[in-house]
C-alpha cells in the first residue's frame, strides 16, 4: 500500500469540502422521524391498553362489552398503525404483517360479533301464550317463558296474554339504526364511572321512548292485543312487563326491568317501549356488569298479560333462602297488587309452611299494610290507604296458604329445584300465577339467633326481619325517596323506609341495608342475598331511630341492630366475598380477545422464529415492529450520502469529523454551515458530545500500542474484502441527524462502525438509547475482547446487551430524562475512549480490569499512578 | 400557511361540533365546522385547512366516502378520523384510504390536539418533497 493510499485511508478522500444534502432528504428524514414516533407512540399506547386488559382478566373489576370493543378497537387501531408506520421506514419490507394482522383482526371480530342478534330470516314477533313453553326462552325471554310452562305444562292458571319476541326487540334496535345509536353511547362508559352511567343510561332511555317502532312491528303488537280481546270477548287492561334472556334463570334480575300496569290499547306500545328502555336504566346496567353479563344488543322480550283485579297478591318461596335446611316454605302476601309487596313498598304478611307431608302452617306474622296499591280507573296504579281493619287482618286465610304452598311444590317438582313465584288472589278467590324463576338460595347457612337486648355493653336498638343474612358494620346513610345515591359512602349502612330494587347500585359498597318495609320475599332481598348483603328489613322505625353518621352493627342473623361497633358479632360472621367477574360470560370473551391480544411469544430477536409469519399475538406484531424499526432508525444516515444541501459541520475538537443534520428543533442556527457545541439544541446529541469532548480523554495523546496489536491491525487492513471500502476508512466523516429530542450519530470511524440512537424528553417511557458497535481493525480476536469490554461497560450502566462476535447491541430503556442523559454522556467518552483499544486488547487482557478503569474516569487505562503513555499491565506483557 | 393551525371539523352531530369547536379554539386553534360530508368538500373548496377532523359515519356520505373525495383534491391534507362506533374493520378501513389517525369517541382533548400537531408537521414535511 502506497504512502497516499496510506494517507487516503487515515483521513479520507477529500474530507475538507462540505457535505451536501438534498433539500427534500432533509424533509425525508424528517418524516421518517416523525414517523418512528407515531410508531413508538402507538407501541406506548397498546402496551398500555394491553396492561389493562390484563389488569381486567385478573376479574376484580366489572366491564361492559363497550369496554370490550373500545380497548379490542385501539389495540387493532395501534398494531395496525406500527405496521403502515414500518412500511413506510423500511419500504414495505416486512409485508406479511398484513396478513397476520387480518387473520388475528377477523378472529377478534368473530369472537366479539357472537353477542350481537342475529336479524337473518323472517322474524316471528309476537307468540300466543298459548303457544309458549320453556323450550322457547331464546324467543320470547325468560319471564314469557315460564308463564308459558306454567300455563300449558304443569296446567296452573296463568292470565291470557301474548309475547312481544327478542326478534321483534331486534328489529326495533335495527329500525333507524337505533341499536348503532345505543352502541354508540355506551362507548362513552368507563368501567366503575358512576356519574358518566347515570347520564348514559338516561340518554339512552330517553332515545328508545322518542323512537318510533317499525310499523310491522307496532301492527303486530296491536294486532296481538286484539286477537287476546276476541277470546276474552271484551277490550281489557293488560300489564306489559319484561321478559329478557336470561331473566328469571339462574340470575334473578329481581325487579331491574321495568313492568307497566293497567295499560289500555291506546298505551301498548309506548308500554313495550318503556320495558326496552329499562334495559338501560343505571341500575340494570350496573347488575349486568357486576354479572358479567355483555350488554350489549341483550335480547329482550316482553310479556304482554290481562291484569287481574287482585284482592291480594305477593311472593312464595318453595324454600326458605335463609334456612334452605329448615324443611319449610315462605308465602308472602298483602292487599292489593304485586307491586307493593314485591317492589317493597309493603310489608307482606308472612307465613312458614312445613314441607314435610301436607304443607302446615307453623307461624305467621302479620305484615304492615298501611297501602295498597291498586289500578287506576283511566290508566296506570296508585298507592291506596287500607282501612284499619283490614291493616291488622291477614290478607290470605290458612285454606288459601296451603292452597298456594301445594301449587308451589308442585312447580318445584316440574323443575326439579328451589322456585320463587309471584302470584294474585282474585275476587272470585281463585289464585293465578304471574311468574315463576329459581330460587336464589344462601350458599352457607348461618344459625338464627334471637338478638339480645345488650352486646357487650353495645344496646339493641331496634329489631326486624332477617331478610338477608351475615353481620356488617358501619356508618349510617339515611335514605330518602329521591335522594342521590351517589354519595352513599363505600362500607356504609343503608336505611331506608321501602325495600326498593334500586339499592343494588350501592349493594357492592355497603355494609348492611335495614328498612322500615319489606321482607324477605321481595325484590330487594333476594338481591342483598345475591351480592352477600347482611339485611334486616320490615323493623317499621328505622328511619327514625338511627340517624345519619351513626355507627351501628346490623345483626341480620337474629334481625337486630346495635350501637356501635360489636366486634364479638362481626368476628363470628363469614366476611362477604367480594364479587369477581371471573367464569361469567363476559369474562369468557375478554379471555378468548385476549388470547388474540395479549401473549408475548416473541421475546428474542436473535432467534430465526423472529419473524412475522411467527406472530401469535397483536403484543407479537408489535414487539416485532419496535425491534425492527430500531434498525431501520439505524441505517437512517445511510441515507445521507445522497443529500445536495449544505449539512452543518461541528465545530469541535473531536477525533471526527461530525456533520450535523436538523429534522426538527436540533439547532439554534441550522442555517450556518459550521455551529459549535452550545448551538446545539437536541438534548440527546449535546450530552452524547459532551462526553466525547470530556478533557480526561486526551484522544489526541498518543497512545501505546503493542506491536502484536499494530500487526494484527496492519494484516487485517490488507487482507479485509472491501477493505477499499470509503465508508469504512479512518478520517471519514460521521452524521448525526438531530431533533430537539432525538439524535442519530453514527460514526463509521477508520475500521469500525458506531451508532447511537436516542429520545430523551419528560415523558420517560419514551426514553431510550440505543448503541451499536462493530468492527475494527485488529483480528477477530482482538474486535471481540473489544465488543466485550464495551459490552460489560455498558451492562453496568444499566444498558440491555446482546453480543455477536464483534457485534454489541445495546438498549437503555424507560429511564428518566437526567438518567439518560448522563449515559449518553457516558456513552460519548466510551465511543472515543474505546477508538483503537483493540489493539491493545489482546488474548488473556482482563476486561474487568478495563471497565472498572473506564467507569473510574481512566479512559486512557493507564495502571494506577502510572504516566499517559504507558499501558496497562496486560497488554505490555503481551507487546 | 399562517401560525394558526386551521382545522375543519366534519360531524353530523351538532352537540360534538359546539363542543370540540370550542375546546380546540380554547387552544389556539382556528376551527372550521361541517355538518355534514358534502358541506365539508364544499367549506375545503372555500377555505384553506391544515387538517381535518372527520366523523367516520354519518348520514348521506360517510366518513370514508368523504375521505376519499377530499383526497381527490387534497392529496396530502392530513385527516383525522373519529368514530363513535368501534369496529375494528373501520379504522383499517380508514387507514387503508388515508386517514392518517383513528380515534374513537369520546374523543381525549389532549389526545386530539396532540395527533392534529403531529399531523400539520407532517403536511408541513410533504410539502417540501417534490411530487
Amino acid at each position: 500500500m502506497g504512502p497516499r493510499r496510506w494517507t487516503h485511508r487515515l483521513f479520507g478522500r477529500e474530507w475538507w469540502r462540505p457535505v451536501e444534502i438534498r433539500k427534500d432528504s432533509r424533509a425525508s428524514l424528517s418524516l421518517d422521524y416523525l414517523t418512528f414516533k407515531e410508531l413508538t407512540t402507538s407501541n406506548d399506547e397498546l402496551l398500555e391498553i394491553i396492561a389493562d386488559i390484563e389488569r381486567k382478566l385478573e376479574g376484580g373489576t366489572p366491564f361492559g362489552m363497550a369496554y370490550l370493543r373500545h380497548r379490542t378497537v385501539g389495540c387493532a387501531t395501534h398494531t395496525y398503525r406500527m405496521i403502515i408506520c414500518l412500511d413506510k421506514l423500511s419500504s414495505r419490507r416486512y409485508q406479511e404483517l398484513h396478513l397476520v394482522f387480518t387473520s388475528m383482526q377477523k378472529r377478534l371480530e368473530a369472537i366479539l360479533d357472537r353477542t350481537r342478534l342475529a336479524t337473518a330470516g323472517t322474524p316471528r314477533l309476537v307468540y300466543s301464550l298459548t303457544d309458549i313453553d320453556g323450550s322457547v326462552a331464546a324467543q320470547v325471554g325468560g319471564k314469557s317463558a315460564n308463564a308459558g310452562e306454567l300455563r300449558n305444562r304443569v296446567g296452573l292458571p296463568v292470565p291470557d296474554g301474548f309475547a312481544v319476541s327478542t326478534d321483534a326487540f331486534a328489529a326495533f334496535l335495527a329500525h333507524q339504526r337505533l341499536g348503532d345509536g345505543l352502541r354508540d353511547r355506551q362507548m362513552n362508559l368507563e368501567p366503575g364511572d358512576r356519574e358518566s352511567l347515570n347520564d348514559i343510561s338516561q340518554l339512552a332511555q330517553q332515545r328508545i321512548m322518542s323512537s318510533d317502532l317499525p310499523s310491522q312491528l307496532a301492527e303486530a303488537v296491536l294486532a296481538g292485543y286484539d286477537h287476546l280481546s276476541r277470546t276474552l270477548g271484551y277490550e281489557p287492561r293488560v300489564s306489559m312487563r319484561s321478559s329478557a334472556v336470561g331473566e328469571d334463570g339462574e340470575m334473578s334480575f329481581a325487579g331491574q326491568y321495568t313492568s307497566v300496569l293497567n295499560v289500555d290499547r291506546a298505551g301498548l306500545l309506548d308500554a313495550y317501549k318503556a320495558v326496552v328502555a329499562s334495559l338501560y336504566s343505571p341500575q340494570a346496567v350496573f347488575y349486568r356488569s357486576v354479572h358479567g353479563i355483555p350488554d350489549e344488543d341483550l335480547p329482550m322480550g316482553a310479556l304482554c298479560m290481562t291484569m287481574v283485579d287482585a284482592i291480594a297478591s305477593g311472593v312464595a318461596c318453595s324454600v326458605d333462602p335463609n334456612r334452605p335446611t329448615a324443611h319449610t316454605m315462605l308465602v308472602g302476601g298483602a292487599w292489593g297488587l304485586g307491586v307493593g309487596p314485591v317492589g317493597g313498598s309493603v310489608s307482606p304478611d308472612t307465613w312458614v309452611v312445613s314441607r314435610t307431608g301436607t304443607p302446615t302452617i307453623l307461624t305467621s306474622r302479620l305484615g304492615w299494610k298501611e297501602v295498597r296499591i291498586d289500578p287506576l280507573a283511566d290508566s296506570g296504579v296508585a298507592p291506596v290507604v287500607v282501612p284499619p281493619e283490614e291493616r291488622d287482618r291477614l290478607c290470605l286465610s290458612d285454606a288459601q296458604v296451603r292452597e298456594l304452598a301445594g301449587m308451589l311444590l308442585k312447580i318445584e317438582s316440574h323443575y326439579q329445584c328451589p322456585q320463587e313465584i309471584e302470584w294474585a288472589l282474585d275476587r272470585e278467590g281463585r289464585f293465578v300465577l304471574l311468574q315463576a324463576r329459581p330460587l336464589r338460595i344462601a350458599a352457607e347457612e348461618s344459625e338464627s339467633t334471637v338478638p339480645d337486648s345488650e352486646i357487650d355493653g353495645h344496646p339493641l336498638l331496634l329489631t326486624g326481619v332477617a331478610a338477608s343474612r351475615g353481620c356488617g358494620s358501619g356508618v349510617v346513610y339515611r335514605f330518602a325517596e329521591g335522594d342521590d345515591l351517589e354519595a352513599f359512602p363505600d362500607g356504609g349502612v343503608l336505611v331506608a323506609r321501602n325495600s326498593s330494587p334500586q339499592f343494588v347500585k350501592i349493594m357492592e359498597r355497603a355494609s348492611a341495608i335495614v328498612t322500615d318495609i319489606g321482607a324477605t320475599t321481595g325484590h330487594m332481598a333476594s338481591l342483598a342475598r345475591e351480592f352477600g348483603v347482611p339485611a334486616v328489613l320490615d323493623t317499621r322505625i328505622a328511619t327514625k331511630t338511627l340517624t345519619e353518621g351513626l355507627v351501628v352493627t346490623v345483626d341480620a342473623n337474629g334481625g337486630g341492630v346495635y350501637s356501635g361497633r360489636v366486634e364479638r358479632l362481626l368476628a363470628s360472621s363469614r366476611a362477604v366475598e367480594r364479587r369477581s367477574v371471573l367464569g361469567t360470560p363476559i369474562h369468557a370473551i375478554l379471555r378468548e380477545a385476549a388470547d388474540v391480544i395479549v401473549p408475548l411469544t416473541l421475546t428474542d430477536p436473535r432467534s430465526p422464529r423472529f419473524r412475522p409469519g411467527e406472530c401469535r399475538s397483536f403484543h407479537d406484531i408489535a414487539r416485532f415492529i419496535h425491534e425492527k424499526a430500531f434498525e431501520e432508525m439505524f441505517r437512517m444516515s445511510d441515507r445521507v450520502t445522497s443529500v445536495t444541501q449544505k449539512a452543518t459541520r461541528l465545530d469541535e475538537r473531536l477525533p471526527y469529523l461530525v456533520y450535523l443534520i436538523d429534522i426538527g428543533g436540533g439547532l439554534r442556527r441550522a442555517q450556518s454551515p459550521c455551529v459549535r457545541l452550545e448551538d446545539i439544541r437536541s438534548e440527546p446529541m449535546r450530552a452524547l458530545l459532551k462526553g466525547m469532548m470530556h478533557p480526561d480523554l486526551r484522544w489526541w495523546e498518543p497512545r501505546p500500542i503493542s506491536i502484536s496489536g499494530f500487526l494484527a491491525v496492519a494484516t487485517e487492513s490488507m487482507l479485509a474484502p472491501g477493505a477499499g471500502d470509503g465508508q469504512r476508512r479512518l478520517g471519514d466523516r460521521s452524521y448525526a441527524i438531530v431533533a430537539e429530542a432525538y439524535c442519530n450519530f453514527s460514526s463509521r470511524v477508520g475500521y469500525h462502525f458506531g451508532a447511537v440512537d436516542a429520545y430523551c424528553s419528560e415523558l420517560r417511557s419514551r426514553n431510550y438509547v440505543s448503541f451499536r458497535f462493530k468492527g475494527g481493525a485488529a483480528d477477530d480476536g482482538r474486535r471481540a475482547r473489544r465488543c466485550e469490554l464495551i459490552g460489560e461497560i455498558l451492562k453496568r450502566l444499566d444498558f440491555q446487551i446482546e453480543w455477536n462476535g464483534d457485534l454489541v447491541n445495546a438498549r437503555l430503556l424507560k429511564f428518566p430524562r437526567d438518567v439518560t442523559l448522563r449515559r449518553l454522556d457516558q456513552v460519548g467518552r466510551l465511543i472515543v475512549a474505546t477508538r483503537q483499544l483493540d489493539m491493545r486488547l489482546g488474548p488473556g487482557s482482563p476486561i474487568a480490569w478495563y471497565a472498572d478503569a473506564f467507569l473510574d474516569g481512566n479512559y486512557l487505562f493507564e495502571p494506577s499512578g502510572s504516566q499517559a503513555g504507558s499501558g496497562p499491565a496486560p497488554a505490555s506483557r503481551e507487546a | 400557511m399562517s401560525s394558526q393551525v386551521r382545522v375543519l371539523l366534519i360531524d353530523d352531530e351538532v352537540v360534538f361540533l359546539d363542543s370540540m369547536s370550542k375546546v380546540l379554539r380554547a387552544r389556539g386553534y382556528h376551527v372550521g365546522v361541517a355538518r355534514s360530508g358534502s358541506e365539508g368538500l364544499l367549506e375545503l373548496g372555500a377555505r384553506e385547512y391544515d387538517v381535518v377532523v372527520l366523523d367516520q359515519r354519518m348520514p348521506g356520505m360517510d366518513g370514508v366516502t368523504t375521505l376519499d373525495q377530499i383526497r381527490k383534491t387534497h392529496p396530502i391534507l392530513p385527516i383525522i378520523m373519529l368514530s363513535g362506533h368501534a369496529q375494528m374493520a373501520t379504522a383499517v378501513e380508514a387507514m387503508n384510504h388515508g386517514a392518517v389517525d383513528y380515534l374513537l369517541k369520546p374523543a381525549v382533548v389532549d389526545k386530539l390536539s396532540e395527533r392534529i400537531r403531529t399531523a400539520v408537521e407532517k403536511k408541513t414535511l410533504l410539502e417540501r418533497l417534490p411530487r
